[in-house]
């Protein structure tokens, strides 16, 4: 696969260090700074270009039209949207990912076809989330157009859905619990009568607006069931 | 009307005092307050520090019932990326956007951007400048 990284900042560098390591994988790291991609030169290669991976010229040059993979990882929302535009509409870049630092940007860039954002912002409220006892539903994996995530929770003593069979709950649709974690760590793919006990790790496909109903069924402890249907 | 000009450099201001000149609404927005000294005297506008790449600095200039959005700062990817922002979550029905690079100027065109290029603007009234000596008219 032939991968195009804009920005050789120290996101850029760890992942152009990772992908080196694999022989599939053809990589060129664009970077607008002289002296950092002179530092990066020396360090990695010739897979270091200097230049503006905005700029249709340097993209041509490096062989944009020939890329499967367009990551943009710049510190900079502006650059790193118009980077994966650029590879998309002009070069007709299969594939692109883009590093947003606003959080508040992240839907535009899917609304405009970006093919996967990453915000560190978000990562580490989802990190915070997870280490505090009362958030306890952690965001993993947002389907992007689909408005649907993947979250994990942990069930909770009290719970209303500690000790009941999953049936028997009231699911905010069209949620599904898709996979079970016990204590002891083996996962098991649930049915309609699996029992949810104290200390299941439960990971759960659902719409983004159901995780408050999903967190007090699961994960609120000892909380009065809500909206029971 | 309503008007939103981002970046009071040269353009920007000329651009804001003749739509405050014309009797319209208009707020310029600029991150550098030093910028505004450029503004004509008397504009009748208002001035904003904030960055029009963030969506808060777009609502305190009044995006949502803003009538047209101009991006005229130096940078041109500053100036896409606002002006998406203005036509597609804020959905301000005219967006006119500044891009120096004509190759990305055609690019955003092409993906529903009203762009204007300088360079390309420059390039023409220059061949039009030479093009005109050569016929023997105002050149010496």
């Amino acid at each position: 696969m032939y991968i195009i990284v804009v920005g050789g900042g120290r996101v850029g560098r760890g992942l152009a260090l990772e992908l080196q390591r694999e022989p599939d994988h053809e990589v060129v790291v664009v970077e607008r700074g002289a002296e950092r991609a002179a530092e990066l030169r020396a360090e990695l290669g010739e897979m270091i270009v200097r230049g503006d991976g905005t700029e249709v010229a340097l993209l041509e040059g490096v062989g944009a039209s020939r890329c499967d993979l367009l990551i943009a990882l710049t510190d900079n929302d502006a650059h790193n949207l118009v980077a994966c535009q650029v590879a998309t509409h002009h070069f007709n870049v299969p594939r692109t990912i883009a590093r947003v630092d606003d959080p508040e940007n992240e839907r535009l860039f899917r609304m405009l076809g970006v093919g996967e954002t990453i915000s560190a912002a978000r990562a580490v409220m989802a990190q915070i989330e997870a280490t505090l006892p009362e958030h306890t539903v952690v965001p993993l994996l947002p389907l992007h157009g689909s408005g649907l995530q993947i979250v994990e929770l942990h069930v909770q003593p009290g719970s209303p859905a500690c000790g009941r069979a999953i049936r028997d709950l009231a699911l905010p649709q069209p949620s599904l619990i898709s996979l079970v974690i016990g204590p002891d760590g083996e996962p098991r793919i649930p049915g309609g009568d699996t029992v949810l006990r104290e200390g299941d790790e439960v990971i759960a496909v659902t719409p983004e607006d159901a995780e408050p109903q999903l967190r007090a069924l699961i994960a609120t402890p000892h909380a009065e069931p809500e909206e029971e249907a | 009307m309503r008007v939103i000009v981002m970046g009071c450099g040269r353009v920007g201001s000329a651009v804001a005092g003749r739509v405050a000149a014309s009797g319209h609404d208009v707020t310029v927005l600029d991150t550098d307050p030093y910028s505004f000294r450029r503004l004509p005297r008397g504009f009748r506008g208002e001035s904003l520090v904030g960055d029009g790449t963030r969506h808060r600095s777009l609502e305190e200039a009044g995006i949502r019932d803003a009538h047209a959005f101009l991006a005229l700062t130096q940078g041109d990817n500053r100036n896409i990326l606002a002006s998406q922002i203005a036509k597609h979550i804020y959905r301000t029905p005219t967006v006119v956007t500044r891009v120096y690079d004509p190759y990305r100027a055609e690019i955003f065109g092409r993906l529903g951007l009203v762009t204007f290029s300088p360079t390309n603007v420059g390039a023409d009234m220059a061949w039009a400048a030479l093009v005109g000596s050569d016929d023997g008219g105002a050149g010496g």
